[in-house]
């Protein structure tokens, strides 16, 4: 085949520089939007050998040291939760010198499956990191957790935990996990946009209300949301739960003991949610977005106020964050206990463990002031245990306990508080709700027959 | 026989063990596993408790099957017709010596190279209603009412995953074309154009049936890869909003792993199986029919 070399070497160039100029036009076009992008990590599995000594004197028989291990696996495979669990190891094995601890660290999101196979196995890890709520109820209902109510006691903690964290951690009045960090959730704000109208962060419902439309009057959008992994919305239904029929109602709903068409669940969505909806103070398009696309939009200024976790500070610009305050989800019927949603995590003990007593006592340090307030000061997280020195921590975290610590009951969160199948079918329902809010109805039914069919079945 | 002799003809099949017992091993043996689990009900933790055909009822009732049934539908009819056509019009197009020809191949091609995640989260960004580049370039065009949710409005949803799917589908079926086209033989082409054929007649009298084998395999290959699709959706949109892009391989995936029913994800699986097997059938018997015309 024969090239006319004159013609490409005119054409090409021309070509490469059209691509060129198209690309770098697409590259500036869209604004910055921050992704989480599924990442594999590697495993890796630290083993440490325990040391068997028999010192053998001529005429004094020693007895030898043989030490006790205990087997340890985390999830905590982020650069930053990692190093501090590290060193919370590394802590208790100077403190237990006749203690080594076998730790491994499993990417978070393999974890969640792989812990099955631990619990089920022969020679289970001793000691595992997981999360409150339902998630540990799952594997506590099935007997594969040990009983640790013992080391509570010895602990000190019936008194040094507070009565929310105790009730998630129980079960029939025995206790089985440990929790020992967590976050809050708030509505979470713009300062600034709210100085720039006069307004005060609402604690009522129709003060929030009024917010609202002053905001909308003034063409900022009111609230943003990113649904597209719809557990942002599930955060709304647990709020407007919690506050209209009580956190003790919700709780119950999520164990399956209540009906999801009963007309409490229905006035959560006729009565209030729908009008949020309908009067557009959401933004368009919500499930088109991540949670952190969404934040975007309060970045920008084009909205003011996103119901999240403390997390969110995570992804917000660091210049930005001065701006960022957050108030209590508003007030709906004082006469209701307040009920907060503090996803929690913390540590349990497999039912068939082997080294129990170094798994106690592995146990009692994680729970203690010692590993927690280490725990809090390297990670910025918030701690369980009261005793812990916070005068160290910046005001958002003080202000964040003080949310916390002054709820009456403790929720983990929607998709934690009760099973995956139902908090699936529970999700799309809220999803399709929000599309069509005159379908409520329908949904509802549908939603009781799965509750049906998932709980009672079991 | 000489022993000479009976090591040539056993030889094929010495060779053929080693891949073959991996293959028992690690493919037919859990398939078969899959099939008994699809008769039980599992949690993964607990035994697996033996209950019959009752996922298959429940699954035939269940309206996120059919959902991911039509999903799938779509998935198929779009990658016969699109990919199909557009591939081989670039192969046609691309078969003659023309300035960059390289170039332009490469490009078309390079989309099977990327990897699904990273398709499926660049075109989700695109397809992002405020800042994204399509609706961008939609304003910019005035046509503001088309300025939609492109993965968020349940009747376009699917559409939207399936014109990502073709775009990088269409590089695949181009190149099988173009080396179909090297079989033309270069003397028909010739007798074709002597005997006064237009170009449009040499292509649907002469070309057109000579790449038959070439079309057979790839709407077959299309078939499987739709049935099979799940990265983009996983990636994109997780078969939401509720369901609304649902495939099968999704779906089975969510009820195994999410909700924790192995038995019911089993059943899905099995289905799609059955589904895939058909056209797989047809696939082998026609690659074997072409070998033994030899």
């Amino acid at each position: 085949m024969l090239k006319e070399e004159g013609k490409v070497k005119k054409v090409l160039p021309i070509l490469m520089a059209i691509v060129i100029v198209l690309g770098t036009v697409a590259a500036c076009t869209p604004q910055t939007v921050t992704v989480e992008v599924p990442v594999e990590r590697t495993v890796e599995v630290e083993v440490e050998v325990p040391v068997e000594k028999t010192v053998e004197v001529p005429v004094e028989v020693e007895v030898p040291v043989e030490k006790e291990i205990v087997i340890y696996n985390s999830y905590m495979s982020d650069p930053e939760p990692r190093e501090a669990d590290a060193g919370q190891v590394a802590m208790f094995e100077e403190k237990y010198p006749n203690i080594d601890v076998v730790h491994s660290t499993i990417a978070h999101e393999d974890f969640k499956q792989a812990i099955r196979a631990y619990l089920t196995a022969s020679t289970p890890p001793d000691v595992m990191t997981w999360f409150a709520g339902n998630r540990a109820r799952f594997f506590i209902d099935k007997g594969l957790i040990m009983d640790v109510s013992d080391v509570w006691e010895s602990e000190g903690w019936n008194e040094s935990y507070p009565a929310g964290f105790r009730a998630m951690s129980s079960v029939d009045g025995k206790q089985y996990f440990v929790p020992a960090s967590w976050y809050w959730w708030a509505v979470y704000y713009r300062k600034d946009i709210f100085d720039q109208y006069e307004l005060e962060p609402p604690e009522t419902w129709e003060e929030f209300l009024q917010v609202c439309e002053t905001l909308k009057e003034n063409g900022v959008t009111p609230i943003t949301i990113g649904t597209k992994y719809r557990w942002t919305a599930a955060a709304w239904f647990d709020y407007l739960n919690m506050r209209i029929n009580g956190p003790e109602f919700h709780i119950d709903l999520m164990l399956g003991k209540e009906k999801y068409d009963d007309p409490r669940v229905e006035k959560i969505f006729t009565d209030y949610w729908a009008p949020l909806i309908e009067d557009g103070y959401f933004i368009d398009e919500p499930a088109a977005y991540t949670w952190q696309e969404a934040l975007q939009f309060l970045i920008d200024g084009d909205a003011a106020m996103y119901l999240m976790g403390d997390f969110l500070r995570d992804s917000y610009p660091d210049e930005e964050e001065s701006k960022l305050d957050f108030f209590r989800f508003p007030i709906i019927d004082p006469s209701v206990p307040i009920g907060e949603d503090a996803p929690t995590d913390g540590y349990f003990i497999a039912a068939s463990a082997q080294h129990t007593d170094a798994a106690k006592e592995l146990l009692g340090f994680l729970g203690s002031v010692e590993a927690q307030q280490y725990f809090a000061d390297q990670l910025g997280r918030l701690p369980t245990n009261m005793e812990v020195d916070t005068s160290g921590f910046t005001p958002m975290q003080q202000q964040g306990l003080e949310l916390i610590q002054g709820a009456d009951f403790v929720a983990q969160f929607y998709d934690r508080d009760t099973t995956p199948e139902m908090a699936d079918e529970g999700m799309n329902g809220f999803m399709e709700f929000w599309d069509n809010p005159d379908t409520i109805g329908d949904i509802l039914a549908r939603l009781e027959t799965v509750r049906q069919e998932v709980f009672e079945s079991e | 026989m000489e022993r000479r002799q009976v090591l040539s003809k056993s030889a094929p099949y010495l060779f053929l063990i080693v891949p073959l017992i991996i293959y028992l091993i690690w493919v037919v043996g859990p398939m078969f596993y899959s099939f008994y689990l699809s008769m039980t009900k599992w949690d993964g933790l607990s035994a697996p408790v033996f209950i019959g055909l009752r996922n298959y009822q429940k699954l035939f009732k269940d309206p996120v099957f059919f959902v991911s049934l039509k999903n799938n539908l779509k998935w198929v009819v779009s990658f016969i017709t699109i990919p199909v056509a557009a591939g081989l019009g670039l192969a046609m197009a691309l078969n003659r010596t023309i300035p960059g020809e390289k170039f332009f191949k490469a490009s078309f091609y390079a989309p099977m190279v990327l990897s699904f995640v990273v398709i499926g989260l660049i075109w989700s960004w695109m397809y992002n209603p405020a800042h994204g580049l399509l609706n961008q370039l939609l304003r910019m065009l005035r046509l503001d009412s088309l300025a939609i949710g492109w993965l968020s409005e349940k009747n376009v949803v699917m559409w939207a995953i399936i014109v990502v799917a073709t775009w990088r589908q269409v590089g695949y079926v181009m190149v099988l074309y173009l080396a179909g086209l090297q079989g033309v033989d270069p003397g028909l082409l010739d007798a074709s154009k002597v005997d006064g054929c237009s170009g449009w007649q040499t292509f649907r009298h002469v070309i057109f049936p000579l790449l038959a084998p070439v079309t057979v395999i790839v709407v077959v290959i299309s078939i499987i890869d739709s049935l099979r699709a799940f990265d983009l959706v996983s990636v994109m949109t997780r078969g939401g909003p509720y369901n609304s892009s649902s495939v099968l391989a999704n779906f089975m995936y969510i009820e195994a792993f999410n909700n924790y029913k192995m038995g019911y994800g089993a059943a899905i699986s099995v289905i799609q199986f059955l589904i895939s097997v058909v056209f797989i059938f047809i696939y082998l018997w026609r690659v074997l029919q072409t070998e033994m015309e030899y």
